[in-house]
C-alpha cells in the first residue's frame, strides 16, 4: 500500500470538492446547461461514427441469443408483410433491420402516423442514469424534444433532446418516467410508471377500477399524456391490492427496453421538414 | 505532465467513451460494466494515485457532461478509483491488480447508482447491489485487457511519468 503525500491529500479534496460543486451547480437550475448541450452534440456525431464502424459486429453478437426464434419470427413476417416489404430497399440484405422496417411501416399505416426511421447507436449508462438511447435523427431531420418513439409494435419511449443530427431518446421503462395510459378493455386511465427491465407498474385513477389480467395498455388520450394517444405500452401479467385499496398492475411491455435497434420518431406537424425518408401512412 | 501524456490521455478518455456507449454497454445490459472506469483504474494501478486521480476526475466529467444525469456524479466515483487503485496497486502481479480494479469498479458503479438515487431520481437503489458481484466480475476480467495494455504503453519512453528529480543540496558547516 502506498501512502499519500500532503500534495496528493490535498488535491483529492480539492477535486472531490470541485465535483460535489458541478453537482451542486446542475441540480440547483441547469446552469452546466449549454456545457451539456455542448459534449453531447460532439460526442453524438462521435457515436454515429464508431457506430457505422462497431454497429454491424454489435449487432451480430447480440442476435446470437435468438437466433433461432428470430428465424421462424421473420419467416412468417416475411409472408405476411410481402407486399410492404416490395417498398422497402430491395437491395436490402439484413433481414432483421427488414422485419423492422416492415413493423414500423404497419404502425405508420395502423396508427395513421408520420414515422421517421432510425438507429439506435448508443446506449446511456443504465444501472441508476436515465434509461436513454442515442439515435441518429435530429433536429435536421425534423426531430423535436418531446416526440414519441416507437419500434412498430408498441411504445419506446420520447425524445428528450433533439441536437443538430442526433438525438437522445427516454425509454419509457426509465424507472423515474411515467406514461398517461389507458386500459383498452374499460377504458379506465391511470399512469404507468417504468420499473426498468420489469416492464411497467399501472395504477388506475380510479381506485375502483377493474384491472384484468391480460387487459391490454394504450397510451392516453391526446392532452393528458405528452406520447402519441394510441400507442401499445403492454399487457397487464399481474394485480394486486394494497391493504389502502391501491390497485397495481405489473404490466410487461410491447417493446423490449433492452433490444432497441431500428426504432422510429413519430413526427407531428413539422414531416415535412424531415431531411430525410420518412414512413407514411399508405393512402 | 508532457504533452505526449497529454495528448495520449485525451484520446483515451474519448476512446473508452465511445467503445462504451455503442460496444461495451450495449453487449452488457442490464450490468453496469464500465470500460472507462476500469482504464481509470488501470491508470492509477500503473502511475499511482495522483495520476489515476486526475485521469479519473477528468473522464468522469466528461462522462457527466455527455450525458443526461447531473455533472459531478461520474467525477467524483471515478476520482474514487484513481485514488483507491492507486493506493493499494500491488504493481507485481498482473491477476492481482485486474482483481483489485474489478473489486473498487464494481464499487464505483454501485456509489454512483446510490448517489443518483438519492439526487436525481434515479433507479432503484437495491439495483447497487443486485449487479454488484456480476458487474465487478466483468470489470475484473476487462481489467486484465485492459491493465496489460496500459502498462505496455506507460512504460514505453515517450509516455513514462516524468520522476521528480532529486537535488541534493550541499550544506556547509554552520558558522559561528
Amino acid at each position: 500500500m502506498r501512502q499519500l503525500t500532503r500534495r496528493q491529500r490535498v488535491s483529492a479534496i480539492v477535486l472531490a470538492m470541485l465535483a460535489l460543486s458541478f453537482l451542486t451547480l446542475d441540480l440547483g437550475g441547469g446552469g452546466l446547461r449549454e456545457a451539456h448541450s455542448g459534449v453531447r452534440g460532439a460526442l453524438g456525431s462521435l457515436y454515429r461514427g464508431t457506430d457505422a464502424v462497431f454497429g454491424p459486429a454489435r449487432r451480430w453478437v447480440e442476435g446470437l441469443p435468438s437466433a433461432g426464434t428470430n428465424e421462424a419470427k421473420i419467416a412468417r413476417l416475411k409472408q405476411e408483410n410481402a407486399q410492404l416489404r416490395g417498398r422497402l430497399d430491395a437491395r436490402q440484405t439484413d433481414q432483421r433491420t427488414g422485419t423492422q422496417l416492415a413493423k414500423l411501416q404497419r404502425a405508420a399505416d395502423g396508427g395513421n402516423h408520420v414515422l421517421l426511421p432510425t438507429r439506435v447507436v448508443a446506449l446511456g449508462p443504465g444501472q441508476g442514469f436515465d434509461w436513454t438511447v442515442t439515435v441518429d435523427v435530429g433536429r435536421h431531420d425534423g426531430v423535436q424534444a418531446g416526440q414519441s418513439v416507437t419500434d412498430g409494435a408498441g411504445l419506446v419511449g420520447r425524445v428528450l433532446h433533439a441536437d443538430s443530427d442526433s438525438s437522445v431518446v427516454l425509454l419509457a421503462a426509465d424507472p423515474g418516467s411515467g406514461v398517461g395510459v389507458r386500459d383498452v378493455r374499460n377504458s379506465e386511465v391511470g399512469l404507468a410508471t417504468g420499473a426498468g427491465t420489469g416492464g411497467f407498474v399501472f395504477v388506475p385513477l380510479n381506485p375502483d377500477a377493474v384491472i384484468k389480467v391480460g387487459d391490454h395498455l394504450s397510451t392516453g388520450p391526446t392532452g393528458s399524456t405528452s406520447y402519441v394517444a394510441g400507442l401499445s405500452v403492454g399487457r397487464v401479467t399481474a394485480v394486486r391490492t394494497s391493504a389502502d385499496g391501491t390497485v397495481r398492475a405489473t404490466v410487461v411491455p410491447t417493446a423490449s427496453p433492452t433490444a432497441v435497434d431500428l426504432i422510429a420518431v413519430i413526427l407531428e406537424g413539422n414531416a415535412s421538414q424531415a431531411g430525410r425518408a420518412v414512413l407514411r401512412p399508405a393512402r | 505532465m508532457t504533452r505526449a501524456r497529454l495528448a495520449a490521455a485525451t484520446a483515451a478518455i474519448l476512446t473508452a467513451l465511445l467503445l462504451q456507449a455503442t460496444l461495451v454497454a450495449p453487449l452488457t445490459a442490464p450490468f453496469a460494466v464500465s470500460l472507462p472506469a476500469v482504464l481509470v483504474a488501470a491508470v492509477a494501478l500503473v502511475d499511482g494515485p495522483a495520476a489515476g486521480m486526475s485521469f479519473g476526475f477528468v473522464a468522469g466529467l466528461m462522462a457527466d457532461l455527455g450525458s443526461h444525469h447531473p455533472a459531478g456524479v461520474l467525477a467524483l466515483c471515478w476520482l474514487g478509483i484513481g485514488l483507491l487503485c492507486g493506493t493499494f496497486a500491488d504493481r507485481r502481479s498482473l491477476r492481482r491488480d485486474a482483481v483489485a480494479a474489478g473489486i473498487v469498479c464494481g464499487l464505483a458503479g454501485s456509489a454512483a447508482t446510490l448517489l443518483l438515487a438519492m439526487v436525481h431520481s434515479g433507479g432503484p437503489a437495491w439495483d447497487a447491489a443486485r449487479y454488484l458481484v456480476p458487474t465487478g466480475l466483468a470489470d475484473a476480467v476487462l481489467a486484465l485487457v485492459v491493465l496489460a495494455i496500459v502498462r505496455r504503453m506507460l512504460r514505453s519512453d515517450s509516455l513514462r511519468a516524468p520522476h521528480p528529480v532529486l537535488t541534493e543540496l550541499a550544506i556547509g558547516p554552520r558558522r559561528g
